[in-house]
């Protein structure tokens, strides 16, 4: 279906998103087993956004992100281990255990500062943008949720890029759908037309379905980098049931690929997200029935990533907590 | 008497509030008042009785400080919750420009009557953006009253004064005490501002806390009393307006002054009291006065890192021991 997509790239892409998956799972195990405080906003059910969206992006390429960061990070390409150390408050964690789950960033891969603040991070994009476009090369992708766009902020930044044509993305995970959890009030009928209204062109796109968003991304992106503009993408997805908790669990179980092949053993109290909206069975069927995987295949996938996984964790646990005395440095450059 | 949590303490002083004063409107209830330790019964009819005052905005703190402002202008007496404190910096422009400077600003014309109020303090874990405590930000901008109470019977008698004084009250909640129990007078009853509560009376070092510090301070008296050293624990309760009076009063009394604060040390509440003792009080010091409070740095999220700067009773311990012994 994606042309520019071949067929090893779409085997790439699942395992980048697999592995955004188990490594939140991962994230909850270790919860589970008092190895940290355990407070986390996840990523789980965002992984067909961040995967195909933020696996295009160049070294040059700089991502401010939020408090549903985890997925992010693995996205880009940073290491799990050195992730999930930080989000145990290690010393070998991407900030030496100081910023956590809620602050991770590893500039080496693109990220500027990660903040927890609704709306914190979205003005930083621009900024990058700003500083990319003076230096010539290389764009910024700000990531948030719908939440946001309560917020002032969020107008002014796009107000701004519009007016000074700064070569920013602007990528929305819209988790407020329907149900009993919505986290952002607007009074537009869209959510896009707030940034259309600011001259910005606008895109819609299903959160769930990783080709769609890669497309719409990649397009969005030759565009930015060509004529240096704004461009707003909406993904719209189906909130994670375990995604509001504080202390998240394994509310939907842990991922079992064999569900891409054998759907009748879906079961459980929140069957219809495995079925209708998990992203990455959505897209394991998919590249089962194109042909373009085969069950072995997304088996050594899945071996891989496990593995892959079991060493982040080993790495994690390894590392200890920083020292009390470094309390006080990294203040000033 | 009756004995509840500090957070079902702050619901009675808000639920008398609704009920007396048809002008008070709460903006933030959800979160307020739902899994804070209610019978469900009397969740649900805080809602049924209320429900129209009750107001959930969308995330956006500056129009929510500002229009609680301007409804307050206009006869309203609302009751912002922000949640977490560093949320309210959100609307810094709008709580310290417009909020804090309407009634000096228009010659005593315009009143807010509102309040502001927020959980704060490290709680464990939040890092540098979720731990904030704000008191001596917010002490610094004129025209805001600043509340800080440390028990149940505080939070409840201090909320339903905050909620009629006819000024603009920051009221700081430390989110550690939101399960705190203790006795609090029965029914409605309102605690007046300016009027420190001497938390444990004793002769050898007077030691003024607020909020969690005045916990972590009776658990250091009583590691200290069996040393033989009595601490007295001043709690001003209210930092705007401050009972100068009470605290001058124990120094004379004590000869020494330990201040116990959980922020940033620098232009602390606790360099102020120290001021006011030097300016008021200096022919009493035996002894230097001491701040218990953080280094200046962010709160960083590792536990090491977080313990070893956090002021808690053994630093008051140890500094005591340390003043006694010089
Ligand atoms: C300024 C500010 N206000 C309130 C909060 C509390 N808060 C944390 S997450 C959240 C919802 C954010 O929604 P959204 O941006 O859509 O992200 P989602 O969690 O849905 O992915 C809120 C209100 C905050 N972190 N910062
Ligand atoms: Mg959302």
């Amino acid at each position: 279906m994606t042309a520019s997509l071949t067929s090893g790239e779409r085997l790439a892409l699942l395992e980048r998103m697999l592995l955004m998956r188990r490594f939140e799972e991962e994230v909850i195990s270790a919860a589970a087993a008092h190895k940290y405080i355990g407070r986390n906003h996840l990523y789980i059910g965002h992984e067909a956004v961040g995967g195909p969206a933020l696996i295009q992006l160049g070294a040059r390429d700089v991502t401010h992100s939020t408090h549903r960061n985890h997925g992010h990070m693995i996205a880009r390409g940073v290491d799990p281990g050195k992730a999930l150390a930080e989000i145990m408050g290690r010393v070998g964690g991407l900030c030496g255990g100081r910023g956590g789950t809620w602050h991770m960033t590893d500039p080496t891969k693109g990220f500027g500062s990660t903040s927890a603040m609704v709306g914190g991070s979205i003005g930083m994009s621009v900024g990058a943008g700003f500083a990319r476009k003076q230096q010539g090369e290389g764009v910024s992708v700000a990531l948030f949720g719908d939440g946001v766009l309560d917020e002032g902020i969020s107008y002014e930044a796009l107000n701004y890029c519009s007016k000074f044509s700064l070569p920013v993305l602007f990528l929305c995970e819209n988790n407020s759908q329907e149900g009993a959890h919505i986290t952002s009030m607007l009074a537009a009928k869209r959510l896009t037309d707030v940034p259309a209204s600011l001259d910005i062109e606008t895109h819609v796109v299903d959160g769930s379905d990783a080709e769609a968003v890669h497309e719409t991304v990649r397009q969005a992106l030759a565009k930015i980098r060509a004529d240096s503009c704004p461009i707003f993408i909406e993904t719209q997805l189906a909130r994670w049931p375990g995604s509001h908790q504080m202390r998240p669990e394994h509310t939907t179980g842990v991922t079992d690929v064999t569900l891409a092949w054998d759907e009748t053993r879906i079961a459980g109290e929140h069957d219809d997200w495995v079925r209708s909206h998990d992203p990455i069975r959505k897209y394991a069927a998919k590249l089962l029935s194109s042909g373009a995987a085969t069950k072995d295949g997304l088996l050594a996938i899945d071996a891989r990533v496990k593995e892959q996984m079991a060493a982040a964790r080993a790495y994690a646990e390894a590392s200890p907590f920083p020292p009390a005395q470094t309390a006080l440095e990294n203040v000033f450059a | 008497m009756a004995r509840k949590t500090f957070a079902t303490g702050m619901l009675d002083a808000l639920g008398h509030s609704l009920q007396q004063d048809p002008s008070v409107a709460v903006f933030g209830a959800w979160s307020f008042i739902v899994g804070r330790g209610l019978p469900a019964e009397q969740e649900e009819a805080f809602f049924e009785k209320y429900g129209d005052r009750l107001i959930d905005p969308p995330t956006s703190e500056s129009v929510i400080a500002a229009m609680a402002t301007g409804a307050a202008v206009c006869g309203m007496r609302p009751f912002v919750n922000f949640g977490t404190s560093s949320f309210a910096f959100e609307a810094w422009n709008q709580i310290i420009n417009e909020t804090g400077n309407a009634r000096f600003m228009s010659n005593g014309q315009l009143k807010a009557p509102l309040v502001f109020h927020m959980y704060c303090g490290i709680r464990g874990g939040g890092a540098a953006q979720h731990s904030q405590s704000p008191q001596s930000m917010f002490a610094n901008a004129p025209g805001l009253e600043l509340v800080m109470p440390s028990t149940p019977a505080d939070a409840q008698g201090l909320l339903r004064t905050a909620i009629k004084s006819d000024n603009p009250t920051i009221f700081l909640t430390h989110t550690k005490l939101l399960q705190w129990m203790g006795d609090t007078p029965d029914g409605d009853f309102a605690t007046p501002f300016g009027k420190a509560d001497v938390k444990r009376a004793g002769r050898d070092i007077t030691v003024v806390a607020t909020s969690l510090m005045v916990r972590e301070a009776l658990t250091a008296a009583e590691t200290l009393a069996k040393e033989g050293i009595e601490i007295e624990i001043v709690d001003p309760r209210t930092i705007v307006p401050l009972d100068t009076a009470a605290i001058c009063a124990s120094v004379e009394k004590t000869g020494r002054l330990l201040v116990a604060e959980e922020a940033v040390a620098t232009c602390s509440i606790a360099s102020e009291i120290i001021t006011i003792v030097a300016e008021h009080a200096l022919h009493a010091l035996k002894a230097p006065p001491v701040r218990v409070a953080r280094p200046s740095a962010p709160l960083a999220y590792a536990p090491t890192l977080e313990k070893v700067v956090t002021p808690d009773a053994e630093k008051i311990v140890a500094a005591v021991r340390r003043m006694l012994t010089k």
